[in-house]
């Protein structure tokens, strides 16, 4: 296909949930299945390629540029299945060669083998959960893997050629002191990754770490918030540039996929529980696994939230999502794509800096700073609420 | 008309929960006045809240067709009174358009303070008491000794009283053969100058004020011009006739004796006060009834929509509820930290309750509502003399001379191992002991004079806990004593929310400064910085919080997936905001006022 064609396609990221795990965490509120008799990869890969096939003509003007595996446990499932699904996305999709394309790997299961036939399929970002240095720690959350394993795994991709790995670690762990999770920075940053994702532990309700959350000696706001701006100034120190709420990078190692989530790009999701914004609609597929192989293998409903994105909605989660990046906010992208005041925003943005909580760059972006950021929800929700009682220009 | 022999008028009286409102359901079931199937229960306490709360707010009136033993068919007007010491007023008018009371005693609980206390307004009012025993089928019936009581403690005979279950249906034929025979025939000349007693009247949007009234003499038709003797308002007669369970019923005249509406294209209730006296514009009586009083709100708070947009609706609101309840009064009223509100007027804390919940639930409004206030009276140095109902209005301490503020003499009725408690309540509220009467072997009552001030907020729940639901309490105004007063400000961010002031009792401040503060700690959301709270008597700071600054809030992951949860979560927490009142900086919902309100809870 021409180049000046691609030029003008819309950029499509597409997401592939893969539900599978070899043992569930205990924090994990993600849809994914452990049992035996559920684990019907034949079948899931049957069911998504055919999924992709028919989505794919209904997208003849994109041009893929990112392509994310998620789970569940993508390396858990394995190199052949991965590889027939992105052999899928390629046929029926028109991929641009310079797209990224990541794929979610736990240390247990990155062999030879696996990096060895997805890295000549063209993934080329890792993305690996490590949440913590601590084996008891790990042990207590249901982690299938060692340290040490996350030290190897590492060291497998980079002899693979990985050039852009990506970790994933926790903060807020049980039993967790500031210092120890100082000390889990250090020992990850001595790995060297291009992208570091720090999460504080959610509680989620329907997790078995929520039901036994009285039990854990889990650390308090307080210390969450400290162990996060002690985290945000080490990796400054290191060289990581922060560019959303959690996630941290080298130069250039932006994660574009996820990008696309907080910056209102396209996406289409495919697998059970995966969701997508595409043609001005937001939906997500059955979470089930085998409703969804049989809704797409025999003709169903696999679709099981669909909703139609209101321009005054999207002007909401313009606000919501790109408040959560560094890059931010600007008066000319609002007011030309929403029709809506930047005005009041910037009102309340500006008492927001007078507390340290917002900045403006020399271009005149708004974003939240590090302490912003950890209160984020509340200054959403307050902007939101001058948005809303804003009138169209 | 019917003839003056043929008539009833009679009130049923009783202590809360004694069965007062399913007695009048029984004698309507059984003078066939509606069909069972029709029977809505309680069918006199029409207003939906009355049902839930099973009290009787307004008074209502019915006519009931009775055939008696005696071969007679009798008219019996059966005027329903309000059970609440807020509303002692509207009872006393009610019972004026009577003979006779039936008074309603529980079997197993016996006599109590509104008991008494109705009993006292209705023999005041000249009327026949007739005790009745209710609940008579439950296992801890007493009937003879509560006869006993009634006998001694309220001195009327109760020997005969019929001994009914008002639930179960039975008996209620002897209360009905007890009313033909032992409540008087009214009296009056049909030829009189009219004379009719205004007990209620109710707003209805086809008809206009529909005025319920006891004809004392002369005669009411159609196109007669009349005069409400009160107000001087005039206005020409479109209706007469007589309420029905299901509705009113035209008829070509009322005459003394009878119970009956008027209908006049009146705009107003505030013309049609209760208690008035309606007469004829070309026959005029010489003198009203009397007994009349214009009704005086006792407490007094400010009422904010949550949503400062919505003002204009509760403004409406109000106009409407107005329409049907003249004893409310509001004006309009700003407050730095609220915006435009009003500032209203009830007969007590009931009667505030029933009127914000009605605004909430009938109009749909989110209400905020300052700490309730009585009227305190204020002597300024130069000698004029304030009334002061709002603390927003309360003079500076330097400028006042003498402060006063209303007592009321209470009684209080309860089993004698409880008088401890009540004495310790009582005295803890500033009561001062007046004495105390046993009232059998095993209840007391007792005389207190205390402020008003203390009994508004939370006494009543204070002494049922304190005696295990046993105690009861009636109260009336007394007058105004001098007072040690103060105005305690608080103070969010060192701003002073003007809403939050109240007037109150100087030695209470610290303790009450330090709950508030506690209160207002534990109901404020942290916000993005730190907030003191502080309570201020002038200048002083004499209690302070610290609400300290929120330090995470965060979805720390949110991708593709997580897009449509989280932007609920945030519109929540947006919609939950929406909800709160800003004070300079501070954020407030509106369950911190609720909050402080319910001070003496815990």
């Amino acid at each position: 296909m021409a180049l000046l064609q691609r030029k003008n396609k819309i950029p499509l990221g597409i997401y592939v949930h893969v539900p599978f795990c070899r043992s569930k965490c205990q924090y994990c509120d993600f849809y994914s299945v452990t049992n035996k008799k559920d684990l019907d990869f034949d079948g899931y890969t049957q069911a998504v390629c055919t999924h992709i096939k028919e989505a794919g003509t209904q997208a003849p003007n994109h041009i893929v540029d990112t392509i994310y595996f998620g789970g569940g446990t993508p390396s858990f499932f394995g190199g052949e299945g991965m590889a027939m699904i992105l052999a899928a996305i390629r046929k029926n999709f028109d991929v641009s060669p310079t797209a990224e394309i990541t794929f979610e790997a736990n240390p247990d299961s990155v062999t030879d083998r696996l990096l060895r036939r997805v890295r000549g399929e063209g993934f080329n970002r890792v993305s690996l959960g490590i949440q913590c240095d601590n084996d008891n720690i790990l042990k207590t959350l249901g982690r299938p893997h060692t340290y040490a394993e996350a030290v190897m795994a590492v060291k497998k991709l980079r002899k693979k050629g990985f050039r852009n790995i990506s970790v994933d670690l926790i903060y807020g762990l049980p039993g967790q002191r500031l210092q120890d999770w100082n000390a889990t920075l250090n020992n990850v940053l001595s790995l060297k990754p291009e992208h570091i994702s720090c999460y504080g532990l959610q509680v989620e309700e329907g997790t078995p770490l929520y039901n036994m959350r009285d039990f854990y000696n889990l650390a308090d706001d307080d210390t969450q918030a400290d162990m996060y701006l002690s985290a945000v100034e080490l990796l400054r120190k290191h060289g990581y540039h922060q560019y959303e709420i959690s996630n941290f990078c080298k130069k250039g190692h932006t994660s574009r996929h996820n990008m696309k989530y907080w910056t209102g790009g396209e996406y289409l999701g495919f697998g059970p529980g995966a969701s997508s914004d595409f043609g001005g609609s937001r939906f997500s597929m059955v979470r089930d696994v085998h409703q969804y192989i049989e809704g797409v293998l025999q003709g169903g409903t696999v679709v099981e939230e669909l909703q139609e994105v209101a321009p005054r909605e999207r002007a909401a989660e313009y606000l919501m999502m790109r408040l959560r990046t560094t890059a931010g906010i600007d008066r000319e992208t609002y007011e030309n794509t929403f029709l809506l005041p930047f005005a009041p925003l910037e009102a309340q943005l500006a008492e927001y800096k007078q507390q340290g909580l917002a900045a403006q760059t020399y271009d005149g972006r708004w974003h939240l700073t590090a302490r912003g950021f950890l209160i984020s929800n509340s200054i959403i929700s307050d902007l939101l609420l001058v948005q809303e009682r804003s009138k169209s220009l | 008309m019917t003839e003056l022999s043929r008539i009833r008028n009679f009130s049923i009286i009783a202590h809360i929960d004694h069965g007062k409102s399913t007695l009048a359901d029984r004698l309507l079931e059984e003078c066939n006045a509606i069909d069972k199937r029709e029977m809505e229960s309680q069918i006199l306490d029409s207003m939906d809240l009355e049902r839930e709360r099973g009290i009787t707010i307004k008074a209502r009136a019915v006519q009931l067709t009775y055939h008696a033993d005696d071969g007679q068919t009798y008219a019996l007007n059966l005027i329903d009174t309000p059970g609440h010491v807020d509303f002692n007023y509207e009872v006393s008018r009610s019972l004026a358009a009577c003979e006779g009371a039936v008074l309603v005693v529980d079997a197993s609980q016996g006599v109590e303070a509104q008991t008494l206390a109705n009993t006292f307004l209705a023999t005041d009012a000249g009327l026949e008491v007739l005790p009745v025993i209710n609940k008579i089928d439950l296992p801890s019936a007493r009937p003879q000794e509560v006869k006993a009581e009634i006998e001694d403690i309220i001195c009327i005979p109760a020997e005969d009283a019929p001994e009914i279950s008002a639930k179960n249906g039975i008996n209620i034929h002897s209360v009905l053969e007890m009313v033909v025979r032992d409540v008087p025939a009214p009296k009056g000349d049909r030829n009189a100058p009219l004379q009719a007693l205004i007990f209620d009247s109710q707003y209805d949007s086809y008809r206009g004020v529909i005025v319920y009234v006891r004809v004392k003499e002369g005669m009411v038709v159609p196109g007669m011009d009349i005069r409400m003797m009160a107000t001087g308002a005039e206005y020409k007669v479109v209706e007469v006739g007589t309420m029905n369970p299901l509705g009113l019923t035209p008829t070509d005249a009322l005459g003394a004796g009878e119970v009956g509406y008027i209908t006049a294209s009146i705009k107003n209730v505030a013309d049609t006060r209760v208690g008035d006296t309606v007469t004829a514009v070309a026959n005029p009586a010489a003198q009203a009834l009397p007994g009349y009083r214009q009704v005086q709100p006792m407490v007094y708070s400010g009422v904010y929509p949550a949503d400062g947009a919505k003002y204009q609706d509760l403004r409406e609101a109000l106009e409407k509820l107005k329409l049907n309840d003249a004893s409310m009064s509001y004006e309009l009223e700003s407050s730095i930290a609220l915006g435009f509100g009003f500032r209203c007027g009830f007969l007590g804390l009931l009667h505030m309750e029933i009127i914000q919940e009605r605004l909430e639930r009938e109009y749909n409004l989110d209400l905020i509502t300052t700490a309730p206030n009585v009227v305190y009276r204020i002597t300024k140095n130069t000698g004029e003399v304030l009334m002061v109902d709002n603390p927003l209005e309360y003079p500076d301490p330097m400028d006042i001379q003498l402060a006063e503020e209303p007592y009321v003499k209470a009684s209080l009725i309860a089993p004698q191992e409880y008088v401890g408690n009540i004495m310790d309540l009582a005295t803890s509220r500033r009561g001062e002991f007046k004495d105390m009467v046993y009232l059998d072997a095993k209840r007391v009552e007792l005389h207190y004079e205390i402020p008003l001030n203390e009994i508004i907020y939370d006494f009543f729940d204070a002494l049922k806990s304190r005696t295990r639901g046993y105690g009861s309490l009636d109260y009336e105004l007394i007058g105004y004593r001098p007072s040690r007063l103060v105005k305690l400000d608080i103070l969010l961010n060192g701003d002073i929310v003007d809403a939050l002031s109240f007037i109150l009792f100087a030695d209470n401040a610290y303790p009450r400064a330090r709950k508030i503060c506690e209160k207002l700690k534990d109901n404020i959301p942290r916000a993005q910085f730190e907030i003191p709270v502080q309570a201020a008597i002038g200048g002083k700071i004499i209690a302070r919080e610290t609400i300290k600054a929120l330090r995470k809030d965060v979805l720390a992951k949110c991708y593709g997936g997580d897009i449509t949860r989280k932007k609920k979560l945030l519109e929540k927490q947006k919609e939950g905001k929406k909800r709160m009142r800003t004070f300079g900086t501070v954020s407030v919902p509106s369950e911190a006022f609720m909050a402080v309100l319910k001070l003496d809870e815990d």
